[in-house]
């Protein structure tokens, strides 16, 4: 492997990894804020109990977004300096605001953390909602940025300098709302059923149930309004990268020929040597219907782009194929939920709770499996069509030993914090200890 | 325009060296301490820094950002040739935020303990120092911009330009001056025993400090550098530096007096006038390579970017800086004085 396929791998594994403690850090405050509101109007302090146990977590969580985030501010350049010369002029505005709304977040957590009995509880209360809020604009500010990469504009290359910039246009590129829409959604969904699942687990173990339920319907209720609106979202995206990044369109379907009516493959396995899908379920015209809303529109296939443009095909087709398989399923399950609220019996039964425990690390499949869809599909280019990604990288040889450096880091990091969270559930279940 | 955007680039240097500073400071205060006063040392930052301990970070992070937005050419350099004190600085930092929190909020208390202490102080200790050593790369002129890099070898271009006697200098020049911060602020908001711990501490950092402040200067001027020619050159300069040496008396007057406020304004000047002094000597041209300088006004971003920049600034700044001052007076980190009976 090259200089520039170990860049690449390190980008890939730091974010993914950034990813699940940024998703986790934004979405838990506002299970934690209305746990916490639920304590302060009935005074049960089972929700008390829950509510710091939680804060916890998202105190862990933040710090190791926060260290991670750190690291991928500088990475951005160390490892594709040449990308930041060009663009970290154009796209500073999301980047310079995501990093106000995170240091408000910052000072709310130190609120929050640190205002037990020594604020007013309904001011203390409101710090807990500010830290999410503040979370939650600051992972839309930075996908923002992440969009333009998809969809450049605000300024003019004249002689391979990026000139006429307008960072205004560029931060509401035409693809911020759509991605960020579908990022914020798939964090709650995500969160939601990973902390629903983790205490559907607990419920199974039938520890402390009537905490765990408590907790349970507060994380699902969020996990599951987003996981019934995803869907709407992800149709948008996908009308949107129709538009304006067909190949990536292509690609996610693994869709060689370009044809009118075109079928929606389900599965299948891909050859990208003969270029085509075997063991595949096709359901006719349903792909020209998705992304154009008419079942004779034209899709572009793969073969009519160049040979260089083209991104590792399989890849994203088995991404996407996960991340709308697992994103269907956490559909299903939040209909479930609901019926559930008039079926109370269901609620009984040991296979309701298995359900959710076994869904709980899916969510975060499908946010990293989407990711792989946008970054990937984007290949070969860094800045769609303007720059590719072999031109932004850094000249420094050797970056199979920062790799492997980082990837050893994280890989202890995350080790150490799933054993932190066991513990902190064991305390929560065992709290005479 | 630019100048907000400047003003805000060396406010963000300013209060990360101070604040940041301060943090790494402290740990390395527990680094070198006794068993006993480890233990004191412990829980007497998480009270003292704990609300703020994360905030204090963050400037570095808006230091990046206004860097690369602002000043793409100037940062290009710093990232390219900087990558490995760089990269050793962020798994520095990484180490550092993780085992405090995991120290403090660790659900259960046992051997694991150890641990945390332990990477927090060692990384308290090594963060610094990389941080100094790549600010004395950028002024050791012993940097080598190319692109050819057939001709070299990878240490010439990525090892030596940090990885010498006169960065290793800077970077425990920084490492002492945070011991030195932590330890004198500390001072104030303690009381007996822990009081006379920090008392003999800052003694001892301050004089740990001007030693190898004097050693960099020593060694720069008998190895002809550029910068501390040209520092020694520079009356301005020279001021600042003789004035923060000056304050080191009313600083300690204000110590024993036990009037926290004062010990803290004090402290932040000196800061202040050595960042200063540093700066000053050859601004704007802060990156001297073995052939030229780097002018970081020059290849600055076109002025629509500059005035959005400023614009959010000024804008993050008004929610940042009023929520900032709140946290600290409601846990009372203003005038810790009035502090002891609350806690």
């Amino acid at each position: 492997m090259e200089n520039l396929d170990y860049a690449r791998l390190q980008m890939a594994f730091t974010l993914g990894f950034h990813i699940i403690f940024a998703c986790i850090g934004m979405v838990m405050p506002f299970f934690m804020v209305v746990a916490h509101k639920k304590w302060l109007n009935t005074r049960n302090l089972v929700y008390l109990d829950l509510t710091k146990a939680w804060l916890k977590g998202v105190a862990i969580f933040f710090v190791t977004g926060a260290v991670s985030g750190t690291a991928l501010s500088f990475e951005l350049g160390m490892l594709w300096p040449e990308f930041m010369k060009h663009a970290g002029p154009v796209i500073g505005m999301p980047f310079s605001l995501e990093g106000a709304a995170f240091f408000v977040e910052a000072i709310a957590l130190g609120f929050y953390l640190y205002g037990w009995k020594k604020l007013p509880e309904t001011f203390h209360w409101i710090t807990g909602i500010i830290i999410g809020v503040s979370g939650v604009l600051s992972g839309i500010l930075v996908v923002s940025a992440n969009a333009w990469m998809n969809a450049p504009t605000g300024f003019d290359v004249i002689n391979g300098e990026f000139v006429n910039i307008d960072p205004v246009k560029a931060f509401l590129n035409e693809a911020w709302f759509t991605q960020a829409l579908h990022m914020t959604l798939a964090a709650f969904a995500a969160t939601g059923f990973a902390v629903a699942g983790i205490h559907a687990f607990q419920i199974l173990r039938n520890k402390r149930p009537e905490l765990h339920k408590a907790a349970f319907k507060i994380a699902i209720l969020f996990g599951g309004i987003a996981a019934l609106l995803q869907p709407i979202s992800g149709d948008i995206s996908a009308k949107d990268v129709a538009e304006r990044q067909p190949i990536k369109l292509a690609a996610m379907e693994a869709h060689y020929e370009t044809e009118r009516g075109a079928p929606l493959f389900i599965g299948g396995i891909v050859d990208e040597e003969n270029k085509e899908v075997t063991n595949r379920i096709e359901i006719p015209k349903a792909l020209s219907f998705l992304a154009f809303g008419d079942f004779d529109a034209e899709v572009k296939g793969l073969n009519d782009f160049p040979e260089e443009n083209l991104p590792p095909v399989s890849i994203v087709h088995y991404a996407f194929q996960t991340m709308v398989g697992i994103g269907s399923l956490m559909m299903l399950a939040a209909v479930v939920y609901f019926i559930s609220l008039k079926k109370k019996s269901w609620m009984e039964k040991r296979k309701y709770w298995w359900l959710f425990a076994l869904l709980s690390p899916l969510g975060f499949i499908a946010v990293e499996a989407g990711w792989v869809v946008t970054e990937v599909g984007r290949q070969p280019w860094i800045v769609y069509n303007i720059m590719r990604t072999s031109e932004a990288v850094t000249p420094m040889p050797g970056l199979k030993y920062s790799f492997f450096l980082y990837l050893g880091v994280y890989i202890s990091l995350a080790i150490t914090v799933t054993w932190l969270m066991r513990r902190q559930i064991k305390v929560l279940n065992n709290p005479n200890d | 325009m630019l100048y907000v955007v400047l003003f805000f680039t060396f406010f963000s240097l300013f209060l990360y060296v101070l604040l940041g500073g301060a943090d790494f400071g402290a740990g390395i205060v527990e680094l070198f301490s006794s068993r006993e006063n480890k233990k004191l040392n412990r829980d007497t930052i998480y009270k003292v820094m704990g609300p703020v301990w994360e905030a204090n970070h963050i400037w570095l992070i808006i230091l990046i950002v206004i860097l690369w937005i602002a000043f793409p050419e100037y940062f290009n350099i710093i990232i390219i040739y900087l990558h490995i004190p760089l990269t050793l600085v962020l798994l520095g930092i990484t180490m550092r935020g993780v085992a405090f929190i995991f120290r403090h909020y660790d659900a259960i208390v046992d051997k694991s303990q150890d641990w945390y202490n332990r990477m927090f102080r060692i990384s308290s200790l090594i963060t610094p120092v990389f941080l100094g050593m790549s600010f004395g790369a950028l002024i050791s002129g012993e940097i080598m911009i190319t692109d050819d890099f057939s001709e070299t070898t990878f240490s010439e271009i990525f090892m030596h330009p940090w990885l010498n006697v006169f960065t290793f200098l800077t970077g425990l020049f920084y490492a002492s001056l945070c011991a030195f911060l932590a330890s004198t602020l500390l001072i104030g908001e303690t009381t007996g025993d822990v009081r006379r711990m920090y008392s003999r501490k800052s003694a001892v950092f301050t004089v740990v400090l001007v030693i190898i402040g004097a050693l960099v200067l020593l060694y720069g001027y008998l190895t002809d550098m550029v910068f501390v020619k040209d520092f020694l050159r520079n009356s301005l300069s020279l001021i600042a530096i003789a004035l923060s040496g000056i304050l080191l008396i009313p600083l300690w007057r204000a110590i024993r007096k036990q009037h926290s406020i004062f010990t803290r304004i004090f402290a932040g000047i000196q800061i202040l006038l050595v960042i200063f002094a540093a700066v000053n000597t050859h601004f704007p041209n802060i990156i001297i390579t073995q052939t030229s300088e780097v002018n970081m006004l020059e290849g600055v971003a076109p002025d629509e970017v500059i005035k959005v920049l400023a614009i959010s600034l000024i804008i993050g700044g008004g929610f940042i800086l009023p929520g900032l001052f709140h946290l600290m007076k409601s846990f009372n980190m203003i005038n810790p004085s009035n502090s002891t009976e609350k806690q």
